[in-house]
């Protein structure tokens, strides 16, 4: 397989971020997940980060290095993630079950399958247009469909955040299943939450992404939302792929051409800050500001 | 190279407002010593020092540290800077409590509460393990208390065992050597080389550090409780991974513990995260909660149940 990928998640104007994201790839698969936790909910955040966990590692053991059958993966991870949150609530004994939405994609023999629960969506942008996407499950979606309400205004509707299908909710999710998409040489397949695509809307989306430069056009993207979000934006995230033929030239593709059949390679959300790290050198300057730092906290926690 | 061990600071040496006694130990990362303050009252200094990058030789207060090892001595100081970090905002009887932090000959020091007591892996060793349940409930219901405050501040130990968890001549324990801590459970914390202890150690931290949250340091009390019993760790987790030789303790100290007891040991030494207890919380519920044998045929007759179910809804 050859595709680009890129992912980031920002914090927006919010005091947490809630959202994550994910992808993974074997030899011959790629998994992509985005989950946004629901802010009305406490621990939005725990059932986000345990449902894109969850997927991962189910992908992690069943990759080997294809999915047996990836619409089945995809219900199952998914639904097994919602009742793992409900365990995570049961064992803490919390009041109310932390809640999140989910979009998941597999990408196995050039074909992508995805499936998604709530309002984060999937865009499949072919020659700078917004091919396929995924339809929300909110209720602006219903007045949309019911002719009451015009696409464009869904990201702006005061009742935007209202949503009837979510992982962790009291009874089980209804999985959305897409379509089989045969992909083509340049498809970019984008995966976001609804600090993404609110303030942009499809067609932006699929007009700056037309080059299939996700490294570049997606961090536009970021800017462009947060620029518009104003100060009360949402947290906003991204994972997207644009996949190329086996014949494409060289270029920022990932092969995994090379890789042994039973390795794979995940980003989580707060991943890949760890080389950056290691080689970064430790100035005087922030020596001292760590130091102040401790003190400042023992001063504070002490008594 | 080789391995050389660092000379301590001489005793009587006067670093800042403290006087060093004695060295207490010496480890690969750094030295604790035994000091007093101004107020001639005891604390434990552990100065970072790794040996196989900062030497000193007899009758220097400074370390040599070559051109080269220059960055990468500063690096692992951020480490000692996270264990300062982590420690500086817990305030718990049963964590230890820093109470200073400072800079001097090159190099950092963190100023902690001297406690009086022994590590619970000098008891397992005097007794060969074989350690009382009762001794066992209570020192590990009062460590979970602190492990709470641990991951109430969204950190992790991810170092514990029976050698860091420390008992107090009155039998209270404290949580010592957050040097592995790391604030895992917050987006953009540091992210460090691993460090772990085998046998003690969850899967997670050898590979899929991802999925490391409270449960990972759950299986590490369930590791401690293990040896306290055994005398010795159970077998490291990631050759666990590859062939799996854990004998439950179910069976292997059946009679001699409380079934309930062996269980909950089995419970948090499963590999699979999601399958041991999910907070310290969850743990000390069940720790509390007396042999009553009704309860934990119920409890199992549950769990066979759920597991059943989860199963028939994956078909």
């Amino acid at each position: 397989m050859k595709f680009s990928i890129y992912q980031e998640s920002r914090v927006g104007g919010r005091r947490e971020n809630q959202d994550r994201v994910a992808y993974c790839y074997s030899r011959d698969a790629v998994v992509m997940i985005v989950a946004d936790g629901m802010g009305g909910h406490l621990h939005g955040e725990v059932a986000a980060q345990i449902a894109v966990q969850f997927i991962a590692e189910a992908f992690q053991r069943e990759a080997t290095p294809k999915l047996a059958d990836p619409v089945r993966f995809l219900l199952d991870s998914i639904t097994n993630a919602h009742f793992a949150i409900l365990d995570y609530a049961e064992v803490r004994r919390l009041l109310e079950t932390p809640r999140t939405t989910c979009v998941a994609c597999v990408v196995q023999d050039g074909v992508a399958y995805w499936a998604h629960v709530g309002d984060s969506r999937l865009y499949l942008v072919r020659d700078g247009r917004v091919e396929m996407q995924t339809k929300d499950h909110s209720r602006v979606q219903m007045l949309v469909d019911l002719g009451r309400l015009r696409e464009e205004a869904v990201g702006v509707h005061p009742e935007r955040n209202k949503i009837f299908n979510c992982l962790g909710q009291m009874t089980p999710p209804k999985v959305e299943l897409s379509r089989r998409a045969l992909l083509r040489h340049g498809d970019t397949i984008v995966l976001c939450t609804d600090g993404f695509w609110g303030p942009l809307g499809a067609r932006e989306i699929g007009e700056r992404l037309a080059s299939g430069d996700v490294m570049h056009g997606v961090p536009q993207l970021m800017d462009l939302a947060e620029a518009r979000g104003g100060a009360e934006r949402d947290n906003l995230s991204v994972v997207a792929m644009t996949w190329a033929d086996e014949v494409a030239e060289a270029g920022s593709w990932i092969s995994t051409l090379a890789m042994e059949t039973n390795e794979k390679t995940t980003k989580l959300s707060d991943w890949g800050k760890a080389a950056g790290e290691a080689q970064s050198h430790l100035t005087d300057d922030e020596i001292e500001r760590a130091i102040d730092e401790i003190r400042s906290a023992i001063r504070k926690h002490s008594g | 190279m080789p391995s050389q061990a660092n000379q301590p600071l001489p005793d009587g040496y006067q670093l800042q407002s403290y006087r060093i006694m004695k060295m207490l130990s010496c480890g690969g990362f750094s030295i604790v010593y035994l000091a007093h303050d101004e107020n001639d009252q005891p604390v434990a200094i552990k100065e970072y020092l790794p040996s196989s990058l900062a030497l000193r030789h007899e009758g220097d207060a400074l370390p040599s540290i070559s051109e080269e090892n220059l960055a990468t001595f500063r690096y692992g100081m951020k480490c000692f800077f996270e264990e300062g970090r982590a420690l500086a905002r817990l305030s718990h009887p049963n964590v230890v409590r820093v109470l200073n932090f400072f800079r001097a000959n090159e190099t950092v020091y963190l100023v902690m509460r001297y406690e009086r007591g022994r590590t619970l892996q000098e008891y397992i060793q005097a007794r060969k393990g074989a350690i009382k349940e009762n001794f066992i409930r209570r020192v590990f219901t009062l460590a979970l208390n602190g492990l709470r405050e641990v991951h109430a501040n969204k950190l992790l130990h991810l170092d514990l065992k029976p050698a860091n968890i420390y008992i107090r001549n009155d039998g209270t324990p404290v949580l010592i050597d957050f040097g592995a801590a790391r604030q895992t459970l917050v987006q953009g914390g540091f992210k460090l080389n691993p460090m772990y202890t085998p046998g003690f150690a969850p899967p997670e931290q050898y590979k899929n550090r991802e999925l490391l949250g409270p449960w990972s340091d759950m299986y590490s009390v369930g590791a401690s409780m293990f040896a306290c019993i055994a005398g010795v760790a159970p077998q490291a987790s990631d050759l666990r991974m590859e062939k799996d030789r854990y004998v439950a303790a179910t069976q292997l100290f059946a009679g001699r513990y409380s079934e309930q007891l062996l269980e909950t040991i089995d419970w948090c030494l499963q590999l699979d995260h999601l399958k041991r207890p999910q907070s310290a919380m969850a743990l000390q519920k069940v720790l509390l909660r007396e042999r009553d044998p009704e309860i934990a045929r119920k409890k199992s007759f549950v769990l066979n149940l759920r597991g059943a179910l989860s199963r028939l809804a994956r078909h």
